[in-house]
């Protein structure tokens, strides 16, 4: 198990690396740089002495290499579209409103969408089955975008509940965290049918039911331990995914968070900010990988005991 | 005594090109204390049959009748849930083709037959796990107590088909259903588990009820035969006179197509032509398309089982 895990360990620090190089070439290849303003353009002296300042005027090899000690120190620059804070200070904050909504939505869609999913499933190809199953497809479907403004048109405006957008109070977050929960609720809600249509088919349910155990103790301890299985390796993943920010439901809801970020930072060439956001993007997912692949094995003894076969 | 009651039963599933008509007028009876053989080809209905039997398929999938389907003094029709959990594992047992799939993967052996027994048996999980050893042990298991700790997956089929087999007579059953218990085991394997399943059943005096399709299994373990062809009921006999004198021309047709002990060249018989199709099957006596001693009747009217001496019987319109 050990040397798994620095294996694993490894590899990830594999990928960073790679990731990281193909990230520095693919972004300074593309044409044009962070001050190249035509509206109101720097003079060329000006400009030498940004670039100079920046480190942008060394060979392409140089400027990876500093920016890599600088990450191994934990000093990820400083965005060129902030210059007051570094990026450190900016993902702190600007993380905060990504984090709460995105984790808010994936802790409320999860435990909802299992629940839909395991309905549909017990209930297969009946009423109830069908409405789950349209849930999940319109989750799936519509995009993010129209089901924030159906809300914000339903809560705001109709009804008038709810605060339509920006980031504060408490009140602020039911909308978007709502908006957020969909896609977790209706990926849940398929995997959750599927996974446990999956396990019912199994022959050994057809044993447990025929040595007499009630229905009730089928399904509670036995298929749905089988199907949480393939349901935890999607948790993590579909965490990260979702709690990095949506540049759709934050920019609905007025949000001050990350998601903006993303298409500021490859817009304006800030070199530094869009670094940092997708090495800490492949790392957090490098990561969920390996946590699911370890909390996989601890669940299936198949994997947690290897497959020593005794006569 | 009679303790197995089937009359007219008929079994179909909802699909989507139609209904399969897996079991069409099965009418059997089981006394204590008897094995049975319900012998016949895949799709011939006989493990529907008894899945059917102990309601282990779900409306609305399928869709069971029959005039009689009767456990003792059990109409097995009209059961409600809480007696058929109490029949079940209890008063009849199953045991299934494939012991890898058998075993909830996630759990030890000892926690799955400590869970059959305490289904039943209110009792303590120490007593019970005690129960559980004594068990393998009575299924020849020679590290009981490593069983119970192993996984599924770290047993060898035939270990796992003994470990099934002591799951199914932890409450004592008054009978033991057997849907195929060696297919999935090597040969050596599988003498060993008929052996064991004869033995338990001569201790026990429980009844056995042997689903296969191998004629080999029926001679070895049976001693009365059902012939099951097109879901339905082709012939009962005691086995002894099923292999000598067979009635029916499909039971012969089976007996001789079973591999010669003289090495050489002669081919192998078979049958002739495919199983018919349980969604629409051929009209008549359901084997008359691959008969060679069928005419015009056979193709026109289903023939009825009759009854002929020494509690023979037959659905055959040429048996005179």
């Amino acid at each position: 198990m050990l040397g798994y895990v620095i294996r694993r360990l490894l590899s990830i620090c594999a990928t960073f690396t790679i990731v990281s190089i193909l990230l520095f070439i693919m972004m300074h290849s593309i044409p044009g740089g962070p001050f190249d303003a035509t509206d109101m353009p720097l003079s060329e002296a000006a400009k030498a002495t940004i670039m100079a300042k920046y480190g942008l005027d060394q060979p392409l090899y140089i400027q990876y290499l500093k920016y890599m000690w600088g990450v191994l120190h934990f000093d990820f620059g400083v965005p060129f579209q902030s210059p007051g804070e570094t990026v450190l200070e900016l993902l702190g904050r600007a993380w905060v409103p990504s984090l709460v909504l995105g984790g808010g939505g994936v802790l409320i869609g999860t435990p909802l969408g299992i629940m839909l999913g395991i309905l549909a499933a017990l209930n297969r190809n009946t009423w109830i089955d069908y409405v789950a199953s349209g849930i999940s497809t319109l989750g799936l479907t519509i995009p993010v975008f129209v089901t924030s403004m159906l809300l914000i048109l339903v809560f705001a405006v109709w009804l008038d509940w709810l605060p339509a957008s920006g980031w504060g109070e408490p009140k602020k977050w039911i909308l978007p965290i709502i908006a957020y929960a969909a896609i977790p609720t209706a990926t849940y809600a398929r995997y959750a049918r599927s996974a446990m249509l999956d396990t019912l088919n199994k022959p050994f349910v057809m044993v447990l039911r025929a040595k007499g155990l009630p229905e009730r103790k089928v399904i509670f301890q036995h298929v749905l331990r089988n199907s949480a299985i393939p349901m935890v390796t999607v948790f993590l993943p579909m965490f990260i995914g979702t709690a990095t920010g949506s540049i759709f439901v934050e920019a609905m809801f007025r949000v001050p968070g990350l998601g903006a970020y993303f298409v500021s930072s490859i817009r304006t060439r800030d070199y530094p900010l869009e670094m940092a956001l997708i090495l800490m993007i492949t790392v957090m997912f490098c990561f969920a990988f390996f946590i699911t692949d370890i909390v996989y094995a601890m669940l299936n003894p198949k994997i947690r005991l290897g497959g020593k076969v005794i006569k | 005594m009679k303790i197995v009651d089937i009359e007219n039963l008929h079994v179909s599933f909802q699909h989507h090109d139609g209904t399969i008509k897996a079991v069409r007028g099965v009418s059997l009876e089981l006394f204590a204390g008897e094995s049975l053989g319900i012998v016949g080809e895949s799709g011939s209905g006989k493990s529907v049959t008894f899945l059917a039997f102990m309601k282990l398929l779900q409306a609305p999938f399928a869709t069971i009748k029959a005039d009689k389907l009767v456990l003792q003094n059990t109409d097995l029709l009209n059961v409600d849930n809480r007696s058929l959990s109490n029949i079940r594992g209890n008063i009849v047992s199953m045991i299934f083709q494939d012991p890898m799939a058998s075993f909830d993967p996630l759990f030890t052996i000892g926690h799955q037959i400590v869970e059959t027994i305490q289904v039943h048996n209110p009792m303590r999980k120490k007593a019970a796990l005690a129960k559980a050893r004594d068990l393998l042990v009575r299924v020849e298991i020679t590290n009981p107590d490593q069983v119970l700790k192993y996984y599924p997956h770290q047993l060898s089929g035939g270990m796992l088909q003994r470990a099934m087999i002591a799951m199914a007579l932890s409450c004592d059953p008054q009978i033991l259903i057997a849907d195929e218990p060696t297919t999935a085991l090597d040969v050596t394997v599988q003498a060993q588990i008929l052996q064991l399943i004869t033995n338990i059943q001569t201790e026990t005096g429980m009844s056995l009820i042997m689903i296969t399709h191998d004629l080999g299994v029926i001679a070895e373990t049976v001693d009365r035969v059902v012939v099951m062809y097109g879901g339905r009921v082709m012939e009962i006999s005691d086995t002894i006179s099923m292999f000598e004198s067979p009635k029916h021309p499909y039971t012969k047709a089976l007996i001789e197509s079973i591999p010669g002990r003289e090495a050489g060249k002669q081919k192998l018989k078979e049958i002739k032509g495919a199983s018919p199709n349980a969604l629409a099957p051929p009209s008549g006596c359901p084997f008359h398309p691959r008969c060679s001693q069928a005419d015009a009747k056979c193709v026109a009217e289903m023939p009825e089982l009759l009854t002929y001496e020494n509690g023979r019987a037959a659905a055959c319109w040429q048996v005179k």
